[in-house]
């Protein structure tokens, strides 16, 4: 083990660029290439990604040559919390309405800190949904059904 | 005169009242942007893009640009009162504005710092006038050829003169031109990497990566730091700064303009270079530098100027050339693509109006920010009052229900949040998110011009060095890449960009 070695930031970027130009070969293997005086649609894909691919092993070589460069540790907290948080809005809005899932989105969202002071947050998330709703349906004329069952 | 034929043109598109109305609102909701922390200026004007699609082309451009350079002036406010830069073009203000504050010459700072930047943005408005014509008039003889070569120009410029590493800039460019051929080609129809997802069969919508990267993912490293205390204490007595001031700043205010009008134009040159290159002008020239940092007029004078300069010239390449210096302006571009205008040299001479009244808005709108921003200065300052344990749950719910409103979909709210998680990536391993913005806007157009270029030409690649114009171009892309490897220049470029 030659932990005082990697560098872990160009190494996964490596890796990470790398794993995308294995994507877009994979995905575009059926496309034509055809010639370069008449391009088919696999073409300019193709030549990124070999060229995606080249960046991606040098920086792997070069990460895993250079002296350590560490990643900053990830906190699970805000990560989670903030996904959590788009990802009830993208469930809920359609089906539940505008005002719930905007409801529960700032109240999940708070969550990624500890300073978070529940019944501020509480109060807070009441004010800015009813806002959100004024502003975005009301106003803007949003598609969006504001409570469930409801499309007007 | 065909100038001030242009600029009334400009000016009476300007002064409409609903045009002044949205200019106003676009300066205003910029100031606001500008003086909140953890949000910049590209996820707000990401958010505000899906409710300009009912405005008319012009009107949609004016405010927005009014976002951006408002922006500006927000963040060099909080810059001087709470040494806190609302955006990294302010963060020299931070040196001696805030030391003027703490001085008790803050309402000094700020109205030198606002006349510095209307001075500024007079001046560059008046560059923009002049330097478009002939660029448009150049850019008119452009074939397929010649816009490649350009395309691949400002691609690399901007990946050069912007900060970070190159070689990893690069490879985001590429990620960026890849992101931008997903959907189906026009030429044959086929979908490309579409994974049958029928959503993205007209390609990635790019509001939804910028928020996601520029917006959310921001936030979730934000809220891996420590809460920063921000304390504002400094009371504002005098707003009028004395003669003296004004006559030790306006030399620095000269010549800050002048550095920013150029570097402005160049490709990534828009945000950070002009005011650190001012104020390492303003030092070198000064007859007494220890007094830099220490509050000296002149530290917040011309980067103030050169900083206003160059955000209001880096609009000339995309209005006469269609070519984004920065990945703001790629926005801008993709605001025009939505409203239906290809962006590129035809654009002076087809719409006029949006052209020129763009510019005369940028004007007008600096006047604006000058009258109302001074008197507002409370507002602004109970605003940075906000604790960011409220502001970023508001953030996200924007974010969520704009990225929602582009088409009504829910899909590009999903696209957002794994634009979030990549965003969130990238900072961990130390990647400018930027140069993949500009990847995927321009992408589709460096594909469509290189293979016209290719089919014109029968495939021989020889051409792009045997047209005058575009070999000019590409051995100013060779240059670029000397340079780079060149130590000496490497090492300026550093010390120019470090803090």
């Amino acid at each position: 083990m030659n932990a005082r070695r990697t560098d872990w930031q160009d190494l996964l970027f490596g890796l990470f660029l790398i794993a995308v130009a294995g994507i877009a070969l994979a995905a575009t293997r059926t496309l034509s290439g055809g010639t370069a005086a008449d391009m088919g649609p696999g073409y300019m894909p193709r030549a990124i990604a070999i060229m995606l691919l080249a960046f991606g092993l040098w920086f792997s070589i070069r990460g895993l040559r250079r002296p350590f460069v560490g990643i900053a540790p990830v906190r699970l907290q805000p990560l989670l919390a903030i996904t959590a948080s788009v990802a009830v809005f993208a469930l809920s809005a359609t089906r539940f309405g505008l005002a719930l899932s905007s409801f529960a989105a700032i109240l999940i969202a708070s969550l990624a800190t500890r300073e978070a002071r529940p019944i501020e947050t509480l109060l807070f998330a009441l004010g800015l949904s009813a806002a959100a709703v004024l502003l975005f349906v009301k106003a803007l004329a949003l598609p969006v059904p504001i409570w469930p069952g409801a499309w007007f | 005169m065909e100038l001030f034929d242009n600029l009334l043109i400009g000016l009476t598109t300007a002064l409409q009242p609903n045009n002044l109305l949205f200019c106003l609102i676009g300066v205003v909701i910029g100031t606001a942007i500008g003086v909140l922390p953890g949000i910049g200026p590209i996820p707000a004007i990401a958010l505000l893009l899906p409710f300009t699609f009912g405005l008319s082309p012009p009107s949609a451009m004016i405010m927005l640009a009014g976002i951006f350079y408002g922006a500006q002036y927000g963040g060099s406010t909080t810059a001087i009162l709470v040494n806190v830069p609302g955006e990294t073009s302010s963060v020299v203000t931070c040196l001696d504005g805030h030391e003027m504050a703490k001085q008790g010459k803050a309402g000094t700072a700020l109205a030198i710092a606002a006349i510095a930047s209307f001075f500024a943005g007079t001046v560059a408005t008046v560059v923009i006038a002049v330097l478009s014509l002939p660029l448009a008039a150049l850019a008119m003889k452009f074939t397929a050829v010649e816009y490649f070569s350009l395309l691949v120009l400002g691609l690399i410029a901007a990946v050069v003169l912007a900060h970070g590493s190159v070689a990893k800039s690069l490879a985001m460019v590429l990620l960026g031109i890849l992101l931008g051929l997903v959907g189906i080609d026009v030429n044959s129809g086929a979908p490309r990497m579409t994974f049958g997802i029928a959503e993205i069969s007209d390609g990635l919508d790019f509001v939804p990566v910028a928020m996601g990267m520029f917006g959310l993912g921001e936030i979730i490293a934000n809220l891996e730091r420590p809460a920063m205390m921000r304390v504002v204490s400094q009371s504002i007595r005098s707003l009028i700064p004395s003669r003296a001031d004004l006559r030790a700043a306006f030399p620095a205010m000269v010549r800050g303009t002048v550095l920013g009008s150029v570097l402005g134009v160049l490709p990534g040159g828009g945000a950070a270079l002009p005011p650190f290159s001012s104020y390492a002008l303003e030092k070198k020239l000064a007859r007494d530098p220890s007094r830099f940092g220490k509050g000296a007029i002149e530290g917040v004078a011309g980067p103030e100027a050169a900083n206003n300069a160059g955000a209001q010239t880096s609009f000339i390449p995309l209005l006469t050339l269609g070519i984004p210096a920065n990945a703001l302006m790629a926005l801008m571009i993709g605001a025009l693509m939505m409203q239906g205008i290809q962006p590129g040299p035809q654009i002076m001479r087809e719409q006029p109006q949006l052209v020129w009244g763009v510019i005369a808005s940028m004007w007008v709108g600096n006047l604006m920010l000058l009258v109302i921003n001074l008197p507002l200065i409370g507002v602004w300052v109970s605003m940075l009052k906000i604790p960011y344990r409220l502001l970023f749950p508001a953030i996200v719910l924007f974010c969520c229900i704009g990225t929602f409103g582009i088409a009504n979909n829910l899909f590009n709210v999903w696209l957002m949040l794994g634009c979030a998680l990549l965003g969130y990536f990238f900072i961990k391993v130390g990647v400018e998110p930027a140069p993949l913005l500009l990847g995927l806007v321009l992408g589709p157009q460096l594909e469509e011009n290189f293979r016209r270029a290719m089919l014109l030409a029968d495939g021989d690649f020889s051409v792009f060095l045997r047209r005058p114009i575009s070999a000019t171009l590409l051995a100013l892309v060779a240059v670029l890449f000397l340079l780079m490897v060149f130590p000496a220049i490497r090492r300026s470029r550093q010390e120019a960009l470090a803090e």
